[in-house]
């Protein structure tokens, strides 16, 4: 203990170091530009800015590519907030209450409170870093395959039994969503699947397209359907701040959220980006007015961004304490450091404390640092819902169609966020919700891949996921929400689930 | 600023396909572009990125590396195999540039593009691949490894980078010369293949050194051979599959420079100068460096018979493998 706070001293030492703090803020500055950028997310933001890096020494690279990576998680809120255009998947469910709230005209608080709960996640989660860093990565290095499709598979059953509204409505989405998933080269085999003889889609469709034309491109086009233009929002300077309720709602929704995206976090995969979407559902069903979700819930804000952040410090937990990667990014962040000489992997903290503390330091300080930068933007970034639509619109559609195409230069991706644009519209119409395509389209390919895994890791045998003691508790847990869902068919009382549809549908109880 | 360079440069490289006025002036006379088709980070784009940096000092002439990325590669290298053959657009391409099209073939796919369609320029680096265990597996040796494996067909696994990745094919070569078989489950990338061999998911991985280098310093990891025709340098005790009497066991995880073919001899011969003043450069040699990744480079004639011949074991590797179909 005295030891980890002595090490963070130097560690300290080594962040508050000028040049290091600078680069620091400019990580934090670039992550936020690029957070903001539509399109643009965090993995996009370091691996275009990873050769840039490659003329400074690796402590303050590090510090850069770590400073953009959470950057880019703070401000990838702020467009799903004010223009419903997800800057990452993560920010999809930010989307739905961050934009209601905002036609509501609390845009100002919502930012805040997604800032504020930014911070918290990421500062309480850094500290969790430092001292469980070592015990919680030999764990998640035992999940494998039976695990993670056994969490995947509970992750969707925890979602479906918190979902409101209807039922089939939803499913239909999600399934919608798997199919989409099913594109792209089957990993186990080689054959290409719904590729129709165009190479791009061996990769699979992209998660970014279809969340930024599902939600952004078709909230412009139904707005330019209206017959009269909607009232350009003046916001007001007091209203920017949250109000006492908002901050009580948001309290416990930003803990909750911390947690459990620390917790997936750490786990290798790319399941980060569930902890968001898990993190609504329970903050819609611990609720004591679920009804107020969708509409402007403001726990609906604070959880899933609170979530997402933690994620992120999460997900440096196998890559300090092991050097494996737990998902994408990480892995990008690895190749960084060895292109700087700096051999990640369990060794690491004993042959370049300085880096290692340095880095855990500059966490803090990067926290730190974008609050400070974001909580004086709000007032700027409010202020972008009062330029006339005729401007806006064609501005952000210029700015999905440019990040939609900068991730991977593949114009395929432009017209498949045409495509979920006017897929998104039709819906819309229809009253049919876009998130569940979203969560479908992330989870259809790793659920797959995990389940085929552990096939292959037991020749087939299905009793691989009883006989693993992670994956069987997972897998009981999951059939008691089942069961607990089954209830009121068998008790015939009214649940939760039946009353909150009630209210929707004003009816009395 | 550096974003918006590289924006500017993506941009640039789409643009690369649409006429333009054919040069007259010597080669080169503008930007030239290198193609890495696999993300930043990855071994294609930090064997180009120092590569550029170096060629653009003895050019005297702006070198710039994109990434085209998408479908294990195959998005790049069919960019690049079909744009025009003038020299200012060149490929960074690995062992996987003769895996994709022999794959297309198996599947009676109309192959994207294939080996004929590009002039090998040369070879940066040539790292063979080695054999893991974890430590507290019961194999010493790799000749205990491959006794058991006969033993117990099909029951000892392995992870790999995907299925007829790299990693892949390297164990592949391994099954076939040694007459054995093993259990693959494939993963989506080497990261996640290492991380499911420390975690005990699987028996043992086929890795370049580099990558696990340091698991093995730390004791979590026990190599036991090589799949390179000499020993390592960085690991003289480790002995070669050649030296355990199975010469076919050879694998290369190799990184080289292509361009289309058709490019006129002159910018050829051009590029050929440069690129073997460019690994002498200390941009060049410093990077490889600290990648742990030795430079292994040849040319013309000697280039050529290295590529003709992975690429035939390859395309052999990928037909015993054969299409994976499900089980019955």
């Amino acid at each position: 203990m005295l030891e980890t706070f002595h090490n963070l001293y130097l560690g300290f030492a080594v962040a508050l170091a000028p040049s290091v703090l600078l680069y620091a803020f400019v990580g934090c500055l670039i992550g936020t530009v690029v957070g903001v950028l539509p399109g643009v997310g965090p993995l996009a933001g370091i691996s275009l800015l990873l050769p840039a890096t490659f003329g400074l020494d690796a402590t303050r690279a590090i510090v850069m590519l770590a400073g953009i990576y959470y950057g880019a998680m703070y401000g990838g809120s702020t467009t799903s907030i004010l223009m419903r255009i997800p800057g990452e998947a993560a920010s999809v469910m930010t989307c739905i209450d961050g934009y209601a709230m905002a036609r509501r005209g609390r845009a100002g608080p919502a930012l805040a409170v997604a800032a504020v709960g930014s911070y918290l996640a990421g500062t309480v989660s850094i500290v969790a870093l430092m001292f469980l860093a070592p015990p919680l990565a030999s764990f998640a290095l035992r999940f494998g395959p039976p695990e993670y499709f056994a969490l995947l598979l509970l992750g969707l059953l925890v979602l479906a039994y918190m979902s409101s509204g209807s039922m089939v409505r939803s499913l239909a989405m999600a399934a919608l969503g798997l199919l989409l998933g099913m594109v792209g080269i089957d990993q186990m085999t080689g054959y290409f699947r719904f590729a129709y003889g165009v190479v791009e889609l061996g990769d699979g469709i992209g998660v970014v397209p279809v969340a930024v034309g599902l939600f952004g491109i078709s909230e412009i086009l139904a707005t330019a359907g209206q017959a009269r233009p909607p009232e350009v929002l003046k916001p007001r300077l007091r209203e920017l701040l949250p109000s006492r309720r908002e901050w009580r709602e948001s309290f416990g929704a930003i803990w909750r959220g911390t947690g459990l995206g620390f917790l997936i976090g750490i786990i290798p995969g790319s399941a980060h980006v569930i902890s968001s979407f898990v993190s609504y559902a329970v903050e819609r069903r611990l609720s004591r007015t679920p009804e107020a979700f969708g509409k402007g819930a403001v726990a609906g804000v604070a959880g899933p961004e609170s979530a997402n952040n933690a994620a992120t410090s999460g997900a440096f937990v196998p890559m300090l304490a092991l050097g494996v990667p737990s998902g994408p990014i990480p892995a990008v962040m690895l190749a960084a450091m060895m292109v700087h000489g700096v051999t990640p992997g369990p060794l690491l903290i004993n042959q370049q404390p300085a880096l290692f503390w340095g880095f855990i330091a500059s966490m803090y300080v990067g926290n730190v640092v974008l609050l400070i930068l974001n909580l004086p933007l709000v007032g700027l970034f409010v202020n972008l819902l009062r330029v006339p639509y005729p401007l806006l619109y064609p501005g952000i559609i210029v700015f999905c169609v440019l990040g939609v195409y900068a991730v991977n230069s593949s114009v395929v991706d432009v017209w498949i966020m045409v495509a979920m644009g006017l897929l998104g519209y039709v819906l819309r119409k229809l009253d049919f919700e876009p998130a569940p395509i979203v969560l479908g389209l992330i989870l259809a390919p790793m659920i797959e891949m995990s389940l085929r895994q552990s096939l292959a890791m037991s020749d087939g045998h299905y009793a691989v996921f009883l006989t693993r003691p992670i994956a069987a508790t997972l897998l009981a847990v999951g059939l008691v929400l089942v069961l607990l869902s089954l209830r009121p068919l068998v008790t015939r009382t009214l649940d939760w689930r039946t009353r909150l549809a009630m209210v929707e549908k004003g009816e009395e109880l | 600023m550096t974003a918006l360079r590289a924006l500017a440069l993506a941009l640039l490289a789409a643009c690369a396909l649409a006429p333009l006025a054919a040069a007259q002036d010597a080669y080169p006379s503008r930007p030239i572009t290198i193609v890495a088709p696999f993300p930043p980070g990855g071994v294609a784009d930090l064997h180009a990125r120092p590569l550029a940096a170096a060629m653009e000092k003895v050019l005297k002439n702006p070198v710039a590396v994109v990434n085209k990325t998408g479908a294990a590669g195959a998005v790049g290298m069919q960019f690049v195999a079909t744009s025009r053959p003038d020299g200012y657009t060149l490929l960074l391409a690995l062992s996987s540039i003769s895996i994709i099209p022999e794959a297309d073939r198996l599947f009676g796919r109309q192959p994207a593009f294939t080996v004929d369609q590009f002039e090998p320029i040369a070879l940066l680096s040539a790292d063979p691949t080695i054999l893991v265990v974890r430590a507290e597996s019961p194999w010493k040796t790799a000749r205990e490894f491959i006794e058991d494996a006969r033993k117990r067909p099909g029951q000892i696994s392995f992870s790999s980078s995907g299925v007829y990745g790299t990693l892949h094919m390297a164990m592949e070569l391994l099954s076939s010369a040694a007459g054995i078989k093993m259990r693959h489950v494939p993963y989506g990338g080497a990261g996640p293949a290492i991380t499911a061999i420390l975690g005990g998911h699987v028996d043992a991985l086929a890795s370049g050194p580099a990558a696990v280098v340091a698991h093995i310093q730390s004791g979590k990891l026990r190599p036991l051979a090589t799949w390179g025709d000499r020993r390592l340098a960085s690991m003289p005790d480790l002995p070669t599959f050649k030296e355990l009497g199975y010469p076919d066991a050879e694998f290369y995880i190799w990184a080289g420079l292509f361009a289309p073919k058709g490019v006129p001899e002159p910018a050829l011969a051009k590029l050929r100068d440069a690129v073997r003043a460019a690994v002498k450069e200390p941009e060049f040699t410093g990077a490889m460096e600290k990648m742990q990744t030795p430079i292994a480079f040849k040319q013309g004639e000697e280039f050529r018979k290295f590529f003709d011949a992975d690429a035939r074991r390859l395309a052999d590797g990928v037909r015993r493998v054969g299409r994976i179909e499900e089980k019955k």
